[in-house]
């Protein structure tokens, strides 16, 4: 019942999809058609798919194959309902329903010939990835082949008599480990679905021949909307790997990670080259590049996840979907550049740039250090298969090499940060940008002896201080300049004006208020990579060790049975003078499916860092920890958040500030 | 104070402060970890891309054991890397030298850098040039053509080299039909491993799981073997004579290992109540008994029914000759 319900859902989606394809490619030549049946038909099937793999998975349905080989009665809430997408059939059904949810979004503001050619390339992509579900990763298959636990074969039509297995092994344990999972791939789901919406517009408009204003404002919006749900994603995933692998990181350049990190490296650097072309009409050519390369970047991504051509701790089992997921790349690059080629007598001429010192010169530097970035990034996870491809020699790229190169370019991101907001359109008069930079230098500098003196001397941290705080402070005091130029007039009070000044450009200060998130990144991650404390320590009950400021005393070992797993651990008192603070439960959780126990450390979080503990091995009478701390670790995660909320503050007043008069020039200051 | 003195007086400040900091800071890292360091250097042979100083797997930890014994011993960065690249199969360099064939990796990046460098300065030169150029169909035409046959041939070669780049890796991309079909001789640990992992769940792979477990038997890396018998002498859905081996080869290791007879002797009966007339389950059996419980006289009976039967392989009939003269000669296990 639910394997026909489930696939009759991913069969009305794709019939869906070719529909509005063929309607939208109809309207946009002026014909007319209807396109919001379809795009409800695309909508409908892929909720009905969500809603019959979660069912499946709530009432233990082992009939569907993929239900026997990835969930278990005994998973518990919430990761049976995580578990729809933590497979590869499963995370093509979810992926399927973001493309649905914005596909109906393009649809229902299609009005006029761009939307409806935008509607057709939402389509198209739509049929691709319905037609996935109908062949190659079809999540609806029976089971035709029980095992004991599990199932060894499946048929993929939807009234084939099941043979159903008695229970199923459970997700990747890996994966139920932490809510998290629960959260983090549907964010960064909507985030990478959410870049064929502004793919859409710009192939619209080269298709049409109209590679105005138009689709660039259309685009610009929705690769925010993409780009928040990005950055939160990518943000969480960092947390949830710091929450359960167990190492007391939160990125590794792995290349699932660059996978993600690529793409919004894109959006950012059109999110900025956007406002160029908004402002100025310059880098018009260049934006359809950056939109373009963001989409192809995420479909390299979810190649370079899906095929099992890498081995990383996202990659899934490989399938026959690795070559169609490349075959879909190579059309989507073909496809675009050779229409891009096609169109671009049509791309008008930029006006000249007449000076660097103005804010399109400071976009321009942020565009070129963003793209380099993203270069560094794309070759450091494509080149080991390539030669490997090529020559068969394995080579390896990880951390040294991508530290080496994305430090100092993230530094250099930073500086340009300080200098762009501040620095006004068209160029700025002289001796401006000498005043409206003065004090935040020597704010900066000022916080970066003091840090030095009181807290550490490492140069990295030292210098993400610094550039940090000018950032921030060059912010504040343009804050202050604008609002005392109206209290000058108005003799209202400062924060009455500066908040009159914060509404009259609300996408600016929020942008604003993203760039203060990626300081807080910047700074957190130069805490954390350079001045964690690490040891190793073996004790036995009742025994002491004192580290970093704590009493750590070993109680006993434990030992628990939850209904899917096993967790076995051990008991470590926390104290400082003599008053306990916490107990932490550093542990291996043992999984039916799994040999060893999974590691799982306890962690405190102090406003000073987090105190992070690790079991390495448990025996009769001793036991053996892995000690760590992380200073100043949540300022990542609250950077991360706060970045996010800048795009997401920016999308809420957006429509607000087109009925606003023009804001608040600031050329004209 | 005018303006000019104060901008001499911010001037100065920023001076000062500036040299100070440049005074203060230390590039060195205040974990001064070389340890860890090293660690970040070296991908782990069994991990799905970590480095070792990352991974959990008690491989990873084996390795960084090593590495921080021979910091403390005072050996140069680069001689333990080498030392653990040539002592690791499957260990690869995570920090790609500036020269032979990753050089292109360092130099691309500055290339690119250079290059945007000058097309921003060109484009800044000729800011029309590129509409002006359009607009001339014939020219227009000329570099559509070029552009396309750049465009093809690059995707072309992504293609052919993506195409390869699947099949040169049939171990870590093969789906588990083809497992029994490969000659597994050719193919190493560290591919087995990752084959094994990524079809954890087909029985079909249980073949080369017991290959696999049977090379680090021989080996006698017990540790590594141990995990992959227990999962086949384990999964219900294994062949009796996979289930046999998988038994009988936990059972010596459980004596041989561990000195633990009674479950040697558990495990293989658990072999024998598969197959009662398994020559290998019982010459082990008899084996563990004799050196293990010094029951030598059962040894030598279950060995001389065992040399009864025609149909025993020569290698093992060879083994169990010598066994038979050492335990009649004077009941002392080898």
């Amino acid at each position: 019942m639910l394997a026909f319900l489930g696939s009759a859902g991913v069969i009305a989606a794709l019939i869906g999809s070719i529909l509005l394809v063929v309607r939208g490619i109809r309207r946009a030549q002026g014909g007319e058609a209807d396109i919001r049946t379809p795009g409800k038909l695309v909508l409908a099937g892929a909720v009905i798919s969500m809603v019959a793999m979660q069912v499946a998975l709530l009432t233990d349905d082992f009939s569907l194959a993929y239900v026997a080989n990835h969930h278990s009665s005994a998973t518990p809430f919430p990761f049976d309902v995580a578990t729809a997408w933590a497979a590869l059939e499963g995370s093509i059904i979810l992926w399927g329903l973001v493309l649905a949810v914005f596909t109906w979004v393009v649809v229902r503001q299609a009005s006029d010939r761009l939307g409806s050619a935008a509607v057709a390339v939402m389509a198209g992509v739509g049929v691709f990835f319905f037609g996935l579900m109908v062949t190659v990763a079809n999540p609806f298959e029976v089971c035709v082949d029980a095992l004991a636990t599990g199932c060894a074969a499946s048929s993929a039509w939807p009234f084939t008599a099941a043979d159903v297995p008695a229970n199923g092994p459970g997700p990747n344990p890996l994966l139920q480990n932490h809510f998290l999972m629960a959260v983090h791939p549907p964010v960064l789901y909507i985030g990478y679905v959410g870049l064929t919406v502004p793919f859409a517009y710009a192939i619209g408009a080269l298709a049409l021949g109209v590679p105005g204003p138009e689709w660039l404002r259309r685009s610009h919006r929705s690769t925010l909307v993409a780009w928040s749900f990005l950055t939160l994603g990518i943000t969480l995933g960092g947390w949830w790997a710091y929450e359960v692998l167990s190492w007391g990181g939160y990125w590794a350049w792995d290349p699932v990670e660059n996978a993600s990190l690529m793409p919004w490296l894109a959006a950012t650097a059109f999110i900025h080259s956007g406002l160029v072309q908004q402002r100025r009409g310059m880098l018009q050519a260049w934006n359809f590049v950056l939109v373009i390369s963001a989409f192809a970047l995420t479909i390299l991504g979810t190649f370079l996840t899906r095929s099992g051509t890498i081995n990383s701790v996202h990659s899934f089992t490989q399938s026959a979907i690795g070559p169609a997921l490349l075959g879909f790349l190579v059309l989507v690059l073909v496809g675009s550049f050779t229409l891009f080629a096609m169109r671009s007598h049509l791309v008008a001429s930029s006006p000249r740039i007449e000076t660097f010192v103005s804010r399109e010169g400071t976009f321009l530097v942020n565009n070129l250090l963003l793209t380099v970035y993203a270069f560094v990034v794309l070759i450091g996870t494509t080149y080991p298969l390539l030669l490997e491809a090529f020559t068969g020699t394995q080579v390896g790229v990880g951390e040294p090499f991508f530290n080496r190169l994305a430090v100092p370019l993230s530094f250099m991101l930073l500086l340009t940060m300080g200098f762009g907001p501040v620095t006004p359109w068209r160029g700025a008069a002289p001796g401006l940008l000498w005043r409206r930079l003065r004090w935040p230098t020597i704010v900066a500098l000022a916080s970066g002896v003091v840090v030095a003196l009181t807290v550490t001397r490492v140069a990295w941290v030292i210098l993400a201080i610094v550039l940090g705080v000018f950032v921030v402070a060059a912010i504040g005091r343009l804050l202050l300049e604008f609002a005392g130029a109206r209290k000058a007039k108005s003799g209202l009070s400062l924060y009455r004006e500066a908040r009159t000044v914060i509404g009259n450009d609300q996408s600016f200060w929020a942008g604003q208020l993203s760039h203060i998130g990626v300081v807080l990144v910047a700074i957190g991650i130069a805490f954390a990579a350079n001045l964690p404390l690490h040891t190793e320590v073996e004790l036995a009950p009742g025994e002491s060790v004192e580290f970093a400021g704590y009493t750590l005393t070993y109680d006993a070992p434990f030992r628990r049975e939850e209904p899917n797993r096993v967790v076995q651990g051990v008991r470590v008192e926390v104290s400082r003078e003599d008053r306990i603070i916490t107990v932490l439960e550093p542990r291996a959780n043992f999984y039916d499916t799994e040999m060893g126990g999974i590691i799982t450390p306890a962690v405190m979080s102090r406003p000073s860092g987090d105190l992070y503990l690790t079991l390495r091995n448990l025996d009769a009478e001793t036991v053996q920890l892995g000690l760590d701390t992380s200073p100043m670790i949540w300022l990542l995660w609250l950077g991360g958040v706060t970045t996010a909320a800048g795009g997401f503050w920016s999308l809420a007043m957006r429509r607000r500030d087109r009925v606003v008069e023009e804001p608040l020039v600031l050329a004209d200051v | 104070m005018s303006e000019r003195t104060r901008n001499i007086a911010s001037v100065a400040v920023i001076a000062v402060m500036a040299v100070a900091l440049l005074l203060l800071t230390s590039t060195q890292p205040a974990t001064s970890d070389r340890v860890e360091q090293i660690g970040t250097r070296l991908k782990c042979p069994v991990c799905q891309g970590e480095s070792i100083a990352n991974s959990p797997s008690q491989m990873a930890e084996d390795m960084m054991d090593l590495v921080s014994e021979r910091v403390s011993s005072g050996v140069p960065d680069d001689q333990i890397i080498d030392e653990l690249l040539s002592s690791y199969t499957g260990a690869v360099l995570l920090d790609p030298p500036a020269s032979g064939n990753t050089l292109v990796l360092w130099v691309a990046p500055v290339v690119a850098l250079g290059v945007g460098i000058a097309v921003i300065l060109w484009w800044r030169r000729h800011p029309g040039q590129k509409a002006d150029e359009a607009t001339s169909p014939g020219k227009s035409r000329t570099r559509l053509v070029i552009g396309g046959v750049v465009l093809v041939l690059a995707f072309a070669g992504i293609v052919v080299v993506a195409a390869n780049s699947l099949q040169d890796r049939p171990a870590a991309a093969a789906g588990a039909a083809d497992i029994d079909e490969q000659d597994l001789s050719e193919v190493s640990d560290e591919t087995m491993e990752a084959v094994i992992a990524a079809n954890a769940e087909d029985p079909q792979v249980n073949g080369m799981r017991l290959a696999l477990a049977e090379r680090y038997f021989d080996g006698g890396d017990y540790r590594s073997a141990f995990p992959h018998y227990l999962v086949v002498a384990e999964d219900p859905n294994a062949t009796g004579a996979e289930a046999i081996t998988a038994l009988v080869r936990l059972g010596w290791m459980a004596y041989d290992g561990n000195g633990e007879v009674e479950t040697a002797t558990r495990l293989i009966d658990e072999a024998l109540a598969i197959d009662p007339g398994s020559s290998v389950a019982r010459y082990v059996r008899a084996r563990v008994l004799w050196c293990g419980a010094g029951e030598t006289d059962q040894a030598i009976e279950t060995f001389e029914e065992l040399l009864a039967d025609p149909e025993l392989a020569a290698e093992t009939r060879t083994q169990i000759e010598e066994d038979l003269e050492m335990a009649n000669d004077g009941g002392e296990c080898p």
